[in-house]
């Protein structure tokens, strides 16, 4: 019954596309009084990719987690339908993503029926992750005063960061594994708190001083905190040692002090976080107007293409409505109970993948999925967080919902690498030589 | 690892608890408070959403209604005012971009339906609001009448009920027209003579001869005078700001208090008001309820409080050392609102006592539940029952054979008071008339205000006053 799972997998995928044809047919009903199919090609295209990669999963890595498909497909429905609230258009491009998507998806799962080979190319993707965000540092453009897309000769902006947050994880899947020892292991001590040998470090200053230079030169304060962020929960996932997380955590403070000091854009967004209310028009403009729309969405919500996000001229009522925004957008029509909804799919995610982790046989595969899922995970808190001010606003991406073409390739492309580290624990096929239990 | 990899479970799963809270926090509990911020652009949206209940007079003429047209998959709601320019201050507008008068925004709540506390679950079906229907006090005969007989003038006419308070008509001139307010809100707001103003409630005037009604009552409540008192004047009284005369220089000798009121005479009523002094004067104020907003059902900003000013600010009724013969005849920058003027009427009418005015006879929401109801409430004691009587009686006199002869009706014993205040032009005149009918039981108590008019209040306020308290009795059947 090694097709067991797949079949679980196919049962929970019928009502997701359920779930998300009703969400689109909302939105669309809500346009107008007639019976309105444009969405349908888009859907059929979105049921169409889910297939395909349950297909893949089923040939290529059959004893996958059934669950991690179906949660993305209820988040990308509701996400899909809420662009396309927002803006038909940008759901048009937003399909041929989720297709590019599939495609990375089905490349991963093809491609790399073990992903421990990555971990012999760990310092070679570590390096193509930091080249790709020396290389937005070099000729990025600024979009709303941040550095993060690469503009493409037809005028397509991709977001490298994107692809460089899962390099990076992936090298430090690597590297942790190497050093885990060395690192829970301290040879010396300064007062009660053990440190081990300064150059088992080299690799860390390096990454703690990329992510500062992001913040400074780029201007992303979202994506340096999600690199920062998942490294110590991978540290701490290694050497089981809250001490890294304390000291790596004080580091961060202190480094994000000087940059609060120092660059006037991260003081606006943390002004605009603490004191929304002072400056509604100007630097609160768009947390006031996104808490106004909460607001207005109440317990239960206008309905999906009811709520008042999007004026007769097109012109948003949120800036970054569809990006940043998206889930004041869903949590707005579909009101706190929506919001909670999209909010435990997420929660499930993540459970999903720290399970797939635990799961694993081999220290490497499970610093790689609790790498990505922390990722995925901390995405989320600090979008959702910032919008619901719970953490100043940062511009990163909510996981298959924002409209962005980055974001959801990569984020396909992570998926996959979580459902290859599943299949391949559960498979308990040994590579080189095994290690015996973790 | 795995104890790791669970802790780290439980410490993201924790963010995702602080995210449910938070978010908990935004559309449920403070979700209200949001929704009121005056700057919340979901809340003009919503407006749109609503639909609003009607406004009818009391005699059942319709006067604002909501109409719908699909919009966008939705019903999108619109105010429209029938017969816009019978009371367009009372009712006031209801418009997106100019905001809300009148009743239209003090009895915002019932119109929008977000009336009584909503249970959960109601709250959960957000289906188009629907508002309920808002009956007022005006009858539209005698809003119509009060509308006339301002036509083509500057002024304002209240009428009320002296038994209840109800507001039988509130018009302004000049007025303008609701259904112009959505198109046209920039040509009203310029136009001249300030048609927005609603001068029954926020025209200050000086009340001239109709103040001695009050100067009457102050000396027959302290007992220091009775109608029979006899007085005898020659024609002028001396105060330390200088000699008072008689309107037109008129001599008028021996006479008693009733005679002073029916001829209006100045002298007499200086020489009452000096020998009241500050108390005795601001005592009578007091209990006619100068010095404050008259508690109307109208918004806050579309009321005004009479009494003796001082630059803008409002003084004590009883502030020492004022010329207490000058107030009793309405002078010393005494300036005092159709409607309080018209209260002062009413609470001789009423046997001495004054009822809280109010516009809005009930709300009943669209499933015929009456979900407000106007209460008659007694706003203060002005006068005992006998003095209010012989002032009164005093006043029937003024229309039987004194100044206000005009305002006289076939077959009812009306009272009444002139009042002529001299403008800066010595040519024009603020004529005013305040008085009720009949007598006896009362229907209406009535005051009238014409700005800027060469007539006298004998002259032009009084038959005005007449349209009025005939239509007022022709509504009452």
């Amino acid at each position: 019954m090694t097709q067991g799972r797949r079949w679980r997998e196919l049962g929970f995928l019928l009502p997701a596309a359920a779930l998300g044809a009703l969400a689109a047919g909302s939105v669309a009903a809500s346009r107008t009084d007639e019976l309105d199919l444009t969405p349908l090609p888009g859907a059929l295209v979105i049921l169409a990719v889910f297939l395909v990669m349950h297909m893949v999963l089923r040939v290529r890595a059959p004893l996958a987690d059934p669950y991690v498909l179906p949660i993305v497909g209820v988040i990308s429905g509701i996400g899909l339908a809420a662009v396309y609230r927002v803006d038909p258009s940008l759901a048009q491009d937003q399909v041929i993503w989720f297709a590019i998507g599939g495609a990375v998806f089905v490349g991963v799962i093809a491609l790399l029926p073990d992903p421990r080979v990555l971990q012999s190319y760990r310092y070679l993707i570590g390096l193509g992750g930091v080249a790709l965000l020396l290389i937005t540092m070099a000729f990025g453009t600024t979009i709303n005063g941040a550095k993060l897309w690469i503009e493409l000769p037809g005028g397509q902006t991709v977001q490298l960061g994107e692809v460089a947050k899962v390099l990076i994880v992936i090298f430090i899947a690597g590297y942790l594994r190497d050093k885990r020892e060395v690192l829970a292991i301290p040879d010396r001590s300064i007062g009660r708190i053990g440190l081990p040998a300064a150059r088992h470090f080299g690799p860390v200053v390096v990454l703690v001083a990329l992510a500062l230079a992001l913040v400074v030169v780029l201007n992303d304060f979202g994506t340096a905190l999600l690199f920062f962020g998942a490294f110590l929960a991978m540290l701490y996932m290694a050497t089981g040692r809250i001490a890294y997380v304390g000291a790596g955590t004080a580091l961060f403070a202190a480094g994000s002090a000087v940059v609060y000091a120092a660059v006037p854009r991260v003081r606006d967004r943390v002004d605009a976080w603490l004191h929304p209310f002072d400056d509604p028009e100007g630097r609160g403009f768009q947390l006031v107007q996104s808490l106004y729309a909460l607001a207005d969405g109440g317990i239960g919500g206008r309905g999906l293409g009811k709520a008042f996000l999007v004026g007769e001229d097109g012109q948003r009522v949120i800036p970054a409505l569809e990006t940043d925004f998206i889930f004041s957008a869903v949590a707005s029509e579909l009101g706190y109970i929506g919001g909670v909804a999209v909010l435990l799919s997420f929660l499930l995610l993540m459970q999903r993948g720290f399970v797939i982790s635990s799961e694993a046989n081999d220290g490497f595969s499970k610093l790689l999925a609790g790498g990505l899922t922390a990722v995925l995970a901390l995405q989320t808190l600090l979008i959702v967080g910032g919008v619901v001010r719970l953490v100043p606003l940062t511009g990163v991406t909510l996981p298959f919902m924002s409209y962005g073409g980055s974001s959801v390739v990569t984020n396909f492309g992570l998926i996959a690498l979580l459902l290859a580290v599943s299949h391949r624990s559960r498979a308990g096929v040994p590579v080189r030589r095994r290690r015996g239990r973790e | 690892m795995n104890t790791s990899i669970r802790r780290i479970y439980l410490a993201f799963t924790a963010g995702f608890l602080a995210l449910i809270l938070l978010l908990g926090y935004w559309q449920v509990v403070a979700a209200d408070s949001l929704n009121d911020r005056p700057q919340n652009p979901q809340a003009l949206q919503r407006e749109k959403r609503v639909d609003r209940g009607t406004i009818t007079t009391s005699d059942g003429i319709l006067l604002a209604e909501s109409t719908s047209k699909r919009v966008a998959g939705q019903d999108e709601f619109s105010r429209s005012y029938i017969n816009g320019a019978l009371a367009p201050h009372v009712v006031g507008y209801s418009s997106t971009r100019e905001g809300k008068t009148g009743v239209e925004s003090e009895y915002n709540r019932f119109l929008a339906g977000s009336f009584g506390d909503q249970p959960i679950l109601d709250r959960l079906r957000r289906e188009t609001k629907r508002g309920a229907n808002i009956t007022l006090t005006l009858d539209s005969r005698v809003q119509q009448a009060a509308v006339d007989a301002l036509s083509g003038q500057r002024g304002a006419i209240v009428a009320l009920d002296p038994t209840t308070g109800a507001v039988l008509a509130m018009a302004s001139a000049p007025a303008f027209d609701l259904s112009d307010v959505e198109s046209g809100f920039e040509a009203i707001r310029t136009a001249d003579g300030s048609p927005l103003l609603n001068r029954a409630t926020q025209g200050r005037y000086p009340p001239g001869s109709t103040f001695k009604v009050v100067t009457a009552t102050a000396g027959l409540s302290t007992g220091q005078f009775v109608p029979s008192t006899r007085f005898d004047d020659t024609g002028s009284f001396d105060t330390p700001g200088g000699p008072i005369q008689n309107f037109g220089g008129a001599v008028f000798g021996d006479h008693n208090m009733i005679e002073a009121l029916t001829r209006s005479i100045n002298t007499t009523f200086a020489r009452i008001g000096t020998t009241l002094g500050p108390s005795g004067i601001g005592n009578a104020m007091d209990g006619f309820g100068f010095g404050e907003e008259p508690p109307i059902d109208l918004p806050d900003d579309q009321v005004v409080a009479s009494g003796r000013f001082d630059g803008g600010s409002l003084l004590p009724n009883d502030e020492a050392g004022i010329d207490t013969a000058r107030i009793a005849i309405g002078q010393e920058r005494l300036a005092v609102t159709p409607l309080q003027m018209a209260l002062v009427a009413g609470a001789i009418a009423n046997r001495g006592t004054m009822r809280q005015p109010y516009i809005v006879e009930s709300a009943v929401d669209r499933g015929g539940k009456t979900v407000y109801e106007a209460r008659v409430n007694d706003l203060k004691q002005s006068a005992s029952a006998e003095v209010s009587e012989q002032v009164a009686d005093m006043m029937t006199r003024v229309v039987l054979e004194g100044t206000g002869v005009a305002a006289a009706l076939q077959g009812l014993s009306v009272a009444g008071k002139t009042g002529t205040a001299e403008t800066e032009d010595a040519a024009r005149n603020q004529a005013w008339f305040i008085g009720f009918a009949p007598a006896e039981n009362p229907i209406a108590a009535i005051a009238v205000v014409i700005e800027d008019t060469s007539g006298t209040g004998g002259s032009v306020a009084a038959p005005a006053f007449a349209d009025v308290m005939r239509a007022a009795v022709t509504a009452k059947g």
